[in-house]
């Protein structure tokens, strides 16, 4: 078994209190306990099947992707879709997903 | 003319003979070139010769809209600058939007051409398809707002009568990155354009608000179309919801946030200097550009910390990142109080937040004493110290007139470590307010674009939208190929006179040209015109001198973070393999980047092939 963290920069606080740790009106963050082999992709499904705002913002269960105009980053490293979503996770490691920059 | 949405008619002023002309523009040329930046192109091609400098009176200063701007699509109040400007020495194209382009086409024209030199400062009046030119002597020095209110009240006029854009002292001292403002707060900011307006005695341009006099061809479609792209720009990102700032954390996140001058990328105050921080916080109001239903823009006042009380414009990202992050600092109301200098001074925000960052550095490390900097106190973060150098640049006042060089300039003449400090192509542009390193179809872009600025993509990256697969953003291969299949419908954008940020899908907006303009084109025609454009500035810059070896960034804009989400990326290991991936896909010689004479007949442009 391993612990992984999911952050999330989306300002979700309120629909996900009580579940999530809101250390700021901008992040809410979890810790989850994995089984070996888990994938990105699978700790996101997981989470998007128990919480509904999960499902509704980050992640498309029918897709099996984020949701348009976010973007995920695997252990403090920004990586290409594909290599984001297979990252096998590994005790300690943390997702963070975040709305696709933009700016100026 | 058979064709909806212009005026067909440019204004000619010359400020040398102190005449104004109107040329009839022929149905050929608007449809080949479409408008804005193609105007902008075609006219600096064929009017700039090889060896004409920046600042001689030969130069052209060209401002042109296009087919939507006064439209009724939203947002369409937009115009573009194109000239020979002073950062690269080759041409320049920035935008602006606000008022002027929706009110330049009801006056009675698409476009201006400025050339020569006046006398004595002066300012040009545009009204009911006539023009006037003014003494400017009253306004000399004044910056850029006051400049505004003088203009309105000697016209007579309220806020929304007139349009305009003027430049401030930095403008008249030649800075070499002098922007041009209008509508209070709105910037055409890249190459120097206010610079060459300054070389020109040219201290501001007025348009009236007039009344539409062309065409719409299908009213009904125009209006479908107009309102489907305003729900795709409302959920395109925060920019509806909490403005530019408001995806400023997660550019930090992705580590793209500029902090101390690419030094690090650690800035853990990013929360507190965000749209969301800004619009949850101060108090607001909007001020949107023409009939924008998206009126991003914003007035605030400042609620809390030194600069409580301060009513200013709402910083937009650049601003944010070029002020907050990039100097060290992370007082919001610096950031506030800073972007108001830089506004009424008339200078870039973004080349004034790489000086000022490379100054810093060089403090910090020795280079520069108190002494060199005039008693200023250059610390990180030393917001007021800022202010003060940004207006001895615009004035051109001790260290401020090495600084008014640029960065690239300034560091050279510096030398030793220092020059490797500086951020900035080798070319002499210098990017947007990002860490690029981070963003690295942007970091390319900057270097190898013809415009000065981003010419394939901008901001988010959205490959998706002309049927594009989504893509590594770290890999060498496939952000080069991304760039040169994308490049195109930008530079078809910048032909039309509207805001990206109210019209962000390329399909629906070439649905909005046809409305109007009564064309059927397609999404491949439009990526065609924009290529056009794009090899047009290329054959301009060649034929100027520019040199496809420079197409690279400086070394500290090309390094490897030391730290945050991007650490050890390194995007110039295969610099060379992205050249010769991006020239081969747009038609261009892999070594040489010359465009192949095959390229330009495609695109039209046989007359630029030589024997
Ligand atoms: S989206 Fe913003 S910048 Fe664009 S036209 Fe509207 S208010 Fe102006």
């Amino acid at each position: 078994m391993n612990r992984v963290t999911i952050e999330l920069w989306l300002w979700l606080g309120r629909r996900l209190e009580g579940d999530f740790e809101s250390p700021s009106a901008m992040r809410s963050l979890r810790e989850e306990v994995v089984e070996e082999g888990t994938t990105v992709r699978d700790l996101l499904g997981s989470l998007a099947n128990r919480f509904k705002a999960i499902e509704q913002e980050v992640f498309d269960i029918q897709g099996q992707r984020l949701r348009e105009g976010l973007v995920g980053i695997y252990s403090e490293r920004v990586t290409g879709d594909d290599e984001f979503y297979r990252k096998i996770l590994r005790d300690g490691d943390k997702v963070v997903i975040l709305p696709v920059y933009t700016g100026g | 003319m058979n064709i909806g949405g212009y005026t067909g008619k440019i204004l000619r002023v010359d400020l040398s003979e102190g005449t104004v002309s109107i040329e009839e523009l022929e149905q050929a040329f608007i449809e080949k070139w479409v408008g804005g930046v193609g105007f902008g192109a075609k006219y600096l091609y064929d009017e700039v010769s090889p060896g004409v400098e920046w600042s001689d009176p030969e130069n052209r200063h060209i401002w042109a809209t296009g087919p939507l701007a006064g439209s009724g699509v939203y947002g369409a109040g937009t115009f573009c600058v194109v000239t020979k400007g002073p950062m690269t020495n080759f041409a320049g194209s920035s935008q602006a939007n606000g008022y002027f382009g929706a009110y330049l086409k009801f006056s009675g024209f698409d476009g201006i051409v400025f050339q020569g030199k006046a006398a004595s400062p002066v300012y040009v009046v545009i009204k009911d398809g006539k023009a006037e030119i003014r003494s400017a002597q009253k306004l000399a020095g004044k910056d850029v707002w006051e400049t505004e209110d003088v203009i309105r009240s000697e016209l007579n006029v309220g806020k929304r009568d007139v349009s305009v854009y003027a430049i401030g002292p930095a403008g008249e001292n030649k800075v070499l990155y002098a922007p041009i403002i209008g509508d209070r707060g709105h910037v055409a900011s890249k190459n120097g354009v206010g610079a060459v307006m300054g070389s020109k005695n040219l201290k501001a341009v007025v348009a009236y608000r007039g009344k539409r006099s062309f065409e719409i061809r299908d009213p009904k479609t125009l209006k479908e179309k107009n309102d489907e792209l305003f729900e795709i720009a409302k959920v395109s990102g925060p920019i509806y919801q909490w403005g530019s700032g408001g995806g400023f954390s997660a550019v930090y996140g992705i580590g793209a946030l500029p902090v101390r001058n690419y030094t690090t990328n650690i800035y853990p105050e990013h929360e507190r200097m965000n749209g969301q921080y800004m619009r949850t916080h101060y108090e607001i109001r909007p001020k949107p550009c023409y009939r924008c239903r998206m009126a991003h823009v914003k007035e605030v006042t400042v609620t809390e910390g030194p600069y409580k009380g301060l009513s200013a414009e709402e910083p937009e990202y650049e601003l944010l990142a070029a002020f907050g992050p990039q100097i060290g600092n992370t007082e919001l109301g610096g950031v506030v109080m800073l972007s108001n200098e830089v506004d009424r001074l008339g200078i870039d925000c973004n080349e004034a937040g790489w000086v000022i960052g490379w100054t810093m550095e060089c403090y910090e490390k020795g280079v520069f004493s108190r002494d060199d900097l005039d008693g200023l106190d250059l610390t990180w973060g030393n917001v007021e110290a800022a202010k003060a150098l940004l207006n001895k640049i615009a004035r051109r006042e001790g260290i401020g007139d090495l600084l008014a060089e640029g960065v690239m300039r300034a560091s050279r003449k510096v030398g030793g470590e220092a020059a490797d400090w500086a951020i900035h192509t080798m070319k002499g542009c210098t990017p947007r307010g990002h860490d690029h390193r981070g963003r690295w179809p942007e970091l390319f872009d900057t270097c190898v674009s013809n415009t000065s600025t981003l010419e394939s993509n901008w901001g988010p990256v959205t490959p998706q939208l002309v049927g594009l697969p989504p893509f590594d953003p770290f890999s060498h291969e496939e952000v080069s190929t991304f760039n040169g299949k994308f490049n195109g419908i930008r530079q078809f954008d910048d032909c039309l006179g509207t805001c990206r940020y109210a019209s962000p899908d390329p399909k629906l907006v070439v649905q909005c040209v046809n409305a109007v303009t009564g064309w059927n084109m397609s999404l491949e025609d439009a990526f065609t015109v924009g290529l056009r454009v794009v090899n047009q500035l290329r054959m301009f810059n060649l034929a100027h001198g520019m040199e496809t070896k420079n197409e690279r960034p400086s070394k500290r804009y090309g390094s490897i973070p030391v730290d945050g989400p991007t650490k050890g990326r390194n995007i110039m290991e295969k610099w060379g393999g992205m050249l010769e991936n991006y020239y081969g896909l747009l038609g261009w010689d892999k070594a040489t980047g010359i465009p192949f004479p095959e390229t330009l007949k495609k695109l039209g442009l046989e007359n630029l092939i030589k024997d």
